[in-house]
C-alpha cells in the first residue's frame, strides 16, 4: 500500500487535515472521505497543511477540486497551506493558484477565515 | 581654464555617455518591457524638456498600433488603439521629421513639430517613440538626435531580448504542462493496471479530470452490452435518465456543446464538451465535462488529452469486464465438474455382474453432463432390473431431468409395482413437471430371478436389438407406449416378454450411436451399420463387442461426438 495518511485538528472552529506522504490516483478517496466527513460534520472552514505532503498527482488535485466550490457555496473554504515546491509546482502548472487559497504558511490561512 | 578641466562640450558629452551606460545597464537587465518603455520615455522627455510623449508599440497582424506610454496632454491616452499601417520606406527610417512626412504625424495625431524616432531591431519594426516639440520650441540639435537613436537602439534590443525571454519562458511553462500531461497518463495507466475495481478506476479517472482541467462538473458513462449508464459523476445536479443518454451517445464523438443538442441535462449542469470514447469502432464511453474554472475553453490539446486518458479508463474497465467474465465462466466450469462427478456417481460404476449373463455397459457424454441414463440393480426377488433412457436436449437441463428419473427409478424399484404400472406414473410425474418440450425416451425391463424371461416397456426409446443365436437380423424390442413426459397416461403401457436362450445377444443404445455423423455431416451411422458391426463380432465378449462398435463409431465420425453416446451389451450364457 502506498504511504499516505490523514491526520485532523481543530483549532477553533478551523478543521486543519495533516497529510503527509504521496496523494495519487489510489490515495485520492482517502482524502476524499476526510473531506466528505468535515462537510458531513457542518465543518466548512478546512485548512490542509501540505508540509509533510511529498507528492501529488492530478487525481489528487481533483480531490479538492470537487469539494472547494461546495464548500465555498456552504459559508467556507478549503484553504492549502505548507507546500513544497514540487508540491506547488503541480498546482501552479494547473493552474489553481490563481484561483484558490494557497498560504506558506498555517498561521496565514488561518487569518484569512 | 586649467588644461586638466575638461571643455563645457566635453563634460556634456561624458554626462551624456554615462546616462547611455547606465540606461542602458539598467535596460538590458530588466526583462520587464513595460519598465525599458516607461525609462526610455521618462529618461528622453527630462534630458530634452518635452512635455508630450508617447511610446506606440506595433501590433503585428492587426495593422494598428498600441498606445503603450503616453505623457502630457492632447495625445493619444494610454491603451488607445490606432489603426494604421505605414510603408515599409518608413518603417526603415531611424528619425522621422513632421516636414518631411506630415501625412504619418496627422494619422498619429501629433503636432509638426514632434519627431519619430523608430524603435526598431535588425530586422522587426517594434514602434515608434514620439517626442513633442521641446518646451523652449527649439528643434532638436543633432547632438540630441544621435543620443536618443542610441537610446532607441538600446530600448528596441532590451525589448525584443524581454520577448523573447517571455515567449521562451511561455514556451517552457507549455512544455512543463506537456510534460504534465504525460505524466498523468503514464501514472495512471500504471494505477490502473493494478486496479480490478470498475468503480475505483471510474473514480480515479474521475479525479484525475477535474484535476487536470480543474472543473468540477462531470460525468463518465458507460455502455455495456447495450445497457447505457452513468459510472462516475461530479457536480451534476441530476442524472440523465435513459432518453437522454441514448441521446447523448447519438452526439458526434468531440462535441462542444452549442445549444443545437436538445438535450437539457447538458444545459442545467452547464456541460460545455461531450467526448465520445470507442472501443473496437464501437462508442462505448462517453465523457462529459463542464467549465473550466480558469474559464478558458478546451482546445485541441485538451480534447486529445481527455480522449486519451478516456481511453485508458475505458480499456481498463473493459479488462475488468473480461476478467470477472472469465472468473464466471471458470466458477460455472467448476461447478459442472462437480455436476459431472455427481452425474457420474447416478450410474452404477462399476456395472455389476449378473451370474450367467455377460454384461458391459458404457456412457461417453458430449459434454461435461449428459441427458443420457442407464441402470442395472438387483431387486429383492433375486431378479434385476435394467433400463436406458436419453432425456431430450443437452447440458444441465437434460442433467436434471435424468437425475430425476434416477431417483423415481430407485424409489419405485424396491415396491411391489408392475413395470407397466410404474411406467405410467414416472410419465404422469414427468409430464407435470418439466416444460411441454421436454421428454425422455425410456426403455427398462426386469430379468426374472430365474434369469430365464425379461419383461420390458419401451417409452419411445430407440428399440434394442435382440439377436438370437444363429440369426443375423436382430429382433426388435418396441413394444411398450409413448414417450414420457409428452401426455398424461390415457393409455397404460403395455409390458412384453421374451425368453432368455443361451447364446442370445441383447444390444440397448441411445441415439447418439445411431445418430453419430460424419465428418460432412451428410450422413448418419444409423442402425444398419450397427447390426453389421454388432454381427462381425457376434462370437467375442460384451466388452469386444462394445469396444468394436465404439470405434466403428469414432471411424465413421472422424473422433467428433455431438450427442451422448450409451449402450449396454448383454450376452447370454
Amino acid at each position: 500500500m502506498k504511504n499516505f495518511t490523514i491526520a485532523k485538528r481543530q483549532i477553533d472552529s478551523i478543521s486543519v487535515l495533516d497529510i503527509s506522504g504521496e496523494l495519487d490516483a489510489h490515495t485520492a478517496s482517502q482524502l476524499e472521505n476526510s473531506l466528505k466527513a468535515l462537510i458531513d460534520e457542518k465543518q466548512f472552514k478546512i485548512i490542509v497543511n501540505c508540509s509533510r505532503l511529498e507528492y501529488i498527482a492530478s487525481a489528487g488535485l481533483g480531490v479538492f477540486m470537487a469539494y472547494i466550490e461546495d464548500v465555498r457555496g456552504l459559508g467556507g473554504d478549503i484553504k492549502l497551506t505548507n507546500m513544497n515546491d514540487r508540491v506547488y509546482n503541480v498546482f501552479d502548472l494547473l493552474g489553481f493558484p490563481t484561483l484558490y487559497d494557497i498560504h506558506d504558511d498555517e498561521q496565514e490561512a488561518i487569518g484569512g477565515f | 581654464m586649467s588644461p586638466l578641466t575638461p571643455s563645457t562640450e566635453e563634460r556634456h558629452s561624458r554626462f551624456e555617455l554615462r546616462t547611455l551606460l547606465e540606461t542602458s545597464r539598467l535596460l538590458i537587465e530588466s526583462q520587464d518591457p513595460d519598465f525599458v518603455l516607461n525609462n526610455l520615455l521618462l529618461i528622453t522627455m527630462g534630458k530634452l524638456l518635452v512635455p508630450k510623449g508617447m511610446i506606440l508599440i506595433h501590433k503585428p497582424g492587426d495593422d494598428a498600433y498600441f498606445v503603450s506610454k503616453s505623457k502630457g496632454r492632447g495625445w493619444l491616452a494610454e491603451d488607445d488603439e490606432l489603426k494604421a499601417e505605414f510603408p515599409l520606406s518608413i518603417l526603415e527610417t531611424s528619425v522621422i521629421y513632421g516636414e518631411q512626412y506630415a501625412d504619418v504625424f496627422e494619422t498619429i495625431g501629433i503636432d509638426s513639430g514632434s519627431v519619430l524616432f523608430n524603435l526598431k531591431t535588425s530586422n522587426h519594426h517594434l514602434g515608434f517613440l514620439c517626442l513633442g516639440p521641446k518646451g523652449n520650441k527649439q528643434p532638436l540639435t543633432e547632438h540630441e538626435v544621435e543620443f536618443i537613436e542610441s537610446l532607441t537602439i538600446i530600448s528596441s534590443v532590451a525589448i525584443a531580448n524581454s520577448r523573447m525571454f517571455q515567449e521562451l519562458r511561455h514556451i517552457n511553462r507549455r512544455l512543463d504542462r506537456k510534460v504534465h500531461d504525460l505524466n498523468t497518463l503514464l501514472e495512471l495507466s500504471k494505477d490502473f493496471n493494478l486496479m480490478v475495481d470498475q468503480n475505483e478506476i471510474a473514480r480515479s479517472f474521475k479525479f484525475a479530470m477535474l484535476g487536470q482541467m480543474l472543473i468540477r462538473t462531470f460525468f463518465f458513462a458507460l455502455d455495456v452490452q447495450g445497457e447505457k449508464r452513468i459510472v462516475s459523476i461530479s457536480g451534476i445536479k441530476e442524472e440523465p435518465d435513459a432518453k437522454q443518454l441514448d441521446k447523448l451517445f447519438q452526439l458526434d464523438d468531440v462535441n462542444h456543446v452549442d445549444g443545437t443538442e436538445d438535450c437539457p441535462f447538458l444545459e442545467e449542469n452547464d456541460i460545455k464538451l461531450v467526448i465520445g470514447l470507442r472501443f473496437q469502432n464501437e462508442k462505448i464511453g462517453l465523457v462529459g465535462v463542464g467549465l473550466r474554472a480558469t474559464k478558458e475553453g478546451y482546445g485541441d490539446s485538451e480534447v486529445n488529452f481527455l480522449q486519451s486518458l478516456g481511453n485508458l479508463a475505458l480499456l481498463t474497465i473493459q479488462k475488468t469486464l473480461l476478467l470477472e467474465e472469465r472468473i464466471e465462466k471458470e466458477r460455472l466450469e467448476e461447478e459442472l465438474n462437480l455436476a459431472k462427478t455427481i452425474q457420474e456417481g447416478l450410474l452404477p460404476n462399476p456395472v455389476p455382474t449378473i451370474d450367467g449373463f455377460d454384461i458391459e455397459a458404457i456412457n461417453v457424454s458430449s459434454r461435461q453432463v449428459g441427458g443420457d441414463y442407464f441402470d442395472l440393480l438387483k431387486l429383492q426377488d433375486e431378479g434385476h432390473l435394467l433400463a436406458i433412457a436419453d432425456v431430450t436436449g443437452k447440458g444441465v437441463p437434460a442433467s436434471l431431468l435424468m437425475a430425476n428419473l434416477q431417483s423415481m427409478l430407485h424409489a419405485l424399484a424396491p415396491l411391489n409395482v408392475s413395470l407397466e404400472e410404474a411406467s405410467g406414473r414416472i410419465n404422469d410425474i414427468i409430464h407435470d413437471n418439466t416444460p411441454a418440450d421436454k421428454f425422455i425416451t425410456f426403455f427398462w425391463g426386469k430379468i426374472s430371478s430365474d434369469k430365464r424371461h425379461f419383461k420390458f416397456v419401451n417409452a419411445g426409446h430407440n428399440p434394442p436389438m435382440l439377436f438370437r443365436k444363429g440369426k443375423s437380423k436382430p429382433e426388435l424390442l418396441e413394444e411398450g407406449g409413448v414417450i414420457l413426459g409428452a401426455m398424461p397416461t390415457l393409455m397404460p403401457y403395455e409390458c412384453s416378454e421374451i425368453d432368455f436362450e443361451s447364446g442370445d445377444l441383447l444390444v440397448f443404445f441411445t441415439d447418439g450411436v445411431t445418430e453419430a455423423m460424419n465428418p460432412d455431416q451428410t450422413e448418419e451411422y444409423e442402425e444398419e451399420r450397427l447390426i453389421k458391426c454388432i454381427n462381425k463380432n457376434r462370437e467375442k465378449s460384451s466388452a469386444e463387442i462394445m469396444t468394436a462398435v465404439i470405434d466403428d463409431i469414432n471411424k465413421f465420425s472422424d473422433n467428433i461426438q455431438y450427442d451422448d453416446i450409451t449402450m449396454i451389451v448383454l450376452k447370454v450364457n
